[in-house]
């Protein structure tokens, strides 16, 4: 079974008078420990399609399966633990929480599915020793760099092990070089712990890394590779 | 031609309008003045009754024009030599046990004087009635008259209507009636016991009546009067009140 | 943590903060410290009108204390005065006859309210002693001696040692009057009794008015002012004959509407003050709530329940109100104690305002009541709690996908 599985997905959204159709009857299935990149121009629906993964959005027709479950029509808070447990997210703009410390950042969500303090601690030392974030513990986001933020943002988004971590754009705020380097750190995450990695990217150094590349047009899948 | 006409009919009707008020007016003046004349010497007794104690004095008073008016008791005891002096608008009182005078104070001209239903405000005012009200003819019979009178615009009054009854032939009052700024009967006063002393007809008993306490009366009987008595101005000092000749 | 991302997020816009919290701090202070003064105005006009005059009740026969008819008076019985000294809430009580006339010095005469006492039962009940401004108050065994308001004396001319007359009727018809030495002058600042009350032997007044052994009234001064009327109840039972136990409620009635109404009003004033408060607040949360759009997208998006949301917005209102309650509970406390103890005259700019038969003295003088802090302190809260529930729904309710992109 398919650790993702889009069934006949389509997102319309209404814009104005007018309706847009982000993504048209897509169908996609992503294995566990997969490392995949949804390609395409901006507009493709490459966002779209991470927010229904994501359990963030609901489709308009389809079905959205993760890890054998049926996503669609779920109230809020149910979507909210789904996400909590299954899904980490990374932001192109990081999004990290700047009243927070860099520890506490990464352990967000473990504090909020409960995790006593002490293991909350123990998990984040490993990550940050991990990530090559160790000693920053304490910074505030404000007092990181742009690649360092965006480390932490992976911290936060592995920190509770989950099914599967997205990420949209994720290069994208940043130069080359961390771009790269952020890039080899996932695909050693992917290949280490077996976390599966769902990413977009416009971006052909990211997408030569990538282990799938999926590219999609006006909403539809071009190809799958 | 039209005004020409208004006048001709007009004031023939004014004139006797006028003529009529100040026959009213000329009947009032000789009422209020009934007992002083141009100046008097009396005597009076006055009984004061009220729901607690009745009392009986003696007095006796002395007048000159509208505005002097001298009265002390003679008895009881008690109360010998406690007199009043009315000069113009000022009332004083003299009260021999302490020896002093004491000016009444305009607030306190609504008081009774000396215990009686009669109040400081009735001496001085009672005598301008004639000049503060306008007087008007209510009905007329072969025996009376019944006047009305209502105080003038700004008038410095304290009735808002009083009401005279008043026989004709000899002109005498029957019943006077106070009525206060609510138009309500407050006090009367009945005049009987006509006689003619020293040449002129008036009632010797006067009794004053508050219509709210009907148990209460101050009746004033006078046992002498004499007018046109020699009297000077300087007769009304504060010496005199206090009895000193 | 919930706490603590709370707390740091009221610190985020420091200068936003500040100025919230100190219209907070600054508004329930000064609601404490106005509820103080107003307390203060009203014991102030009860005072005025009970311990310089009535007394907290009054014992006086039949109709007396309507119309002050003279024959409506008593003798006192050694029975009753032993009951009132047995009576553990009586701090004291003062035997009255009272007499309406003309006080007169020389040329000068005017209108008085002469109150016959003892001097020693007197000063228990009224405190017309602590307002004199010459001369002494009435010895025991004095027996022509005054002691006169200042206006009345003023209208008279008369100081200290001067004699005045007295003149009245008395209780046969006779014309009562007498002679009195000013011994001392009082003035409370209430012009009903400064321009007219005057105090004389007793003694001396029964026998002007020729009222051997009677009296008008008994005042009486007891422990707490605002139970007067239970105590007059059950004194009532006791009495005998036409003799009735009046509290100063029943004598004046304008004076315990304004008692009753005072609780009505401080919640009026609250919830006025309050609501103009709430709405600053209100904004200020709204303002900081539509900031963090993206933020609370994000926190939602890495599986943050709304309820979560609403609860941390709530913690961040309720803190802030928390320290502003602790903050302005110890102002308005400050400020209500200099109040109480140093106050300010008012007496230069202001003359005193007479109304429901009670006094309002020119001066701010505040008295320390537990309801004036705690409805403020409550108020607050809830004020607090009302406008961070708006915001803190908006939060919760918003859609992730769409609050992320919010820039």
């Amino acid at each position: 079974m398919p650790l993702i599985e889009l069934k006949s997905v389509s997102k319309i959204y209404p814009l104005g008078s007018q309706q847009v159709i982000a993504v048209d009857d897509l169908s996609l299935s992503i294995e566990a420990g997969e490392f995949t990149v949804l390609a395409g121009p901006s507009g493709s629906g490459k966002t779209t399609l991470l927010n229904l993964i994501g359990c963030l959005d609901e489709p308009s027709r389809g079905e959205v399966w993760l890890d054998g479950q049926e996503v669609g029509g779920a109230p809020q808070p149910q979507l909210a633990k789904l996400r909590l447990r299954k899904i980490g997210f990374i932001f192109q703009s990081y999004n990290l929480i700047p009243v927070l410390t860099a520890a506490e950042n990464a352990e967000f969500t473990l504090m909020l599915m409960g995790v006593p303090k002490s293991r909350r601690r123990q998990r984040v030392v490993e990550l940050f020793a991990e990530l090559g974030l160790a000693g920053l513990e304490e910074r505030k986001p404000s007092d990181l760099s742009g690649g360092q933020q965006q480390r932490v943002a992976i911290a936060r988004a592995m920190a509770s092990q989950p099914a599967v971590v997205l990420a949209d754009e994720p290069t994208a705020s940043l130069d080359s070089q961390a771009s790269e380097e952020l890039l080899a750190l996932m695909r050693r995450l992917n290949r280490e712990q077996g976390a599966t990695f769902v990413f977009s990217s416009h971006d052909p150094l990211v997408i030569s890394r990538a282990q799938r590349v999926v590219t999609l047009r006006d909403g539809r899948l071009e190809s799958d590779r | 031609m039209k005004i020409f006409l208004f006048c001709c009919f007009s004031l023939p009707l004014l004139a006797t309008q006028v003529l009529a008020e100040l026959n009213l007016r000329e009947l009032i003046r000789t009422v209020e003045q009934q007992y002083s004349g141009d100046s008097s010497q009396t005597r009076i007794e006055m009984t004061v009754k009220t729901g607690h104690w009745e009392r009986h004095l003696e007095m006796e008073s002395w007048s000159l024009g509208r505005e002097r008016f001298l009265v002390r008791i003679l008895a009881p005891k008690k109360e010998k030599g406690v007199a009043t002096l009315k000069v113009e608008k000022e009332v004083w009182n003299y009260l021999p046990k302490v020896d002093r005078v004491i000016r009444i104070p305009p607030s306190m001209m609504g008081g009774a004087w000396m215990g009686s239903h009669i109040t400081n405000d009735d001496l001085v005012k009672a005598n301008h009635i004639d000049q503060d009200y306008d007087f008007r003819l209510l009905s007329e019979d072969q025996q009376s008259w019944t006047i009305e009178g209502l105080p003038k615009p700004n008038a410095p009054v304290i009735w808002g209507k009083i009401v005279y009854q008043l026989q004709k032939q000899p002109l005498v009052p029957q019943l006077v009636e106070y009525f206060d700024e609510e138009m309500i009967l407050v006090r009367q006063i009945r005049f009987t016991d006509v006689q003619t002393v020293d040449g002129r007809t008036i009632p010797l008993q006067m009794t004053v009546l508050p219509v709210e306490k009907p148990e209460e009366k101050t009746v004033m009987h006078y046992r002498q009067l004499d007018f046109d008595v020699d009297l000077q101005k300087e007769f009304f000092s504060l010496r005199q009140l206090k009895g000193r000749r | 943590m919930l706490w603590q991302l709370a707390l740091r997020n009221i610190w985020r816009n420091r200068r936003r903060t500040l100025l919230t919290l100190s219209a907070m701090v600054i508004s329930s202070a000064l609601l404490i410290l106005a509820l103080g003064i107003f307390s203060g105005m009203l014991k102030d006009m009860l005072a005025s009108a009970t311990e310089q005059y009535f007394g907290h009740l009054v014992i006086s026969a039949g109709d007396y204390q309507d119309d002050r008819d003279m024959f409506a008076n008593f003798s006192s019985s050694q029975a009753l005065e032993e009951q009132l000294q047995r009576e553990p809430q009586i701090r004291g009580y003062s035997k009255r006859l009272r007499s309406f006339g003309l006080l007169s010095q020389q040329r000068n005469s005017g209108p008085a309210e002469l109150l016959g006492v003892l001097p020693d039962q007197e000063r228990q009940v009224t405190n017309l002693h602590q307002h004199l401004v010459a001369g002494s108050y009435l010895q025991p065994g004095d027996s022509a001696g005054a002691v006169i308001g200042s206006g009345l004396a003023r209208r008279l001319g008369a100081e200290v040692g001067d004699s005045l007359v007295f003149v009245t009727q008395a209780a046969d018809g006779s014309i009562g009057n007498d002679l009195l030495a000013v011994r001392g002058i009082f003035s409370t600042g209430v012009h009903r009794h400064d321009n007219s009350l005057v105090l004389v032997p007793l003694g001396w007044l029964q026998q002007l008015l020729v009222l051997p052994e009677r009296l008008h009234e008994i005042a009486v001064k007891i422990e707490d002012p605002l139970r007067a009327a239970s105590f007059a109840a059950r004194l009532q039972p006791q009495l005998e004959g036409q003799l009735q136990a009046l509290d100063w409620g029943q004598m004046l009635p304008e004076m315990r509407e304004v008692v009753a109404s005072y609780d009505v009003s401080r919640m009026i004033i609250v919830t006025i003050l309050y609501i103009a408060t709430g709405l600053g607040i209100l904004n200020t949360f709204f303002m900081s709530v539509m900031e963090r759009t993206r933020e609370f997208g994000v926190l939602m998006a890495i599986g943050m329940r709304p309820g979560q949301v609403r609860r941390m917005v709530l913690l961040e209102t309720l803190s802030m109100g928390a320290i502003s309650l602790f903050a302005g509970v110890i102002l308005g406390v400050l400020l209500s104690l200099y109040m109480a103890y140093v106050g300010i005259d008012l007496s230069g700019t202001l003359s005193p305002i007479t109304y429901a038969g009670g006094t309002i003295l020119p001066r701010l003088h505040a008295v320390l009541e537990p309801a004036n802090i705690l409805y403020p302190a409550l108020s607050l809260l809830l004020v607090c709690l009302l406008a961070g529930f708006l915001p803190a729904n908006r939060a919760a309710r918003m859609q992730p996908v769409v609050a992320i992109r919010e820039e």
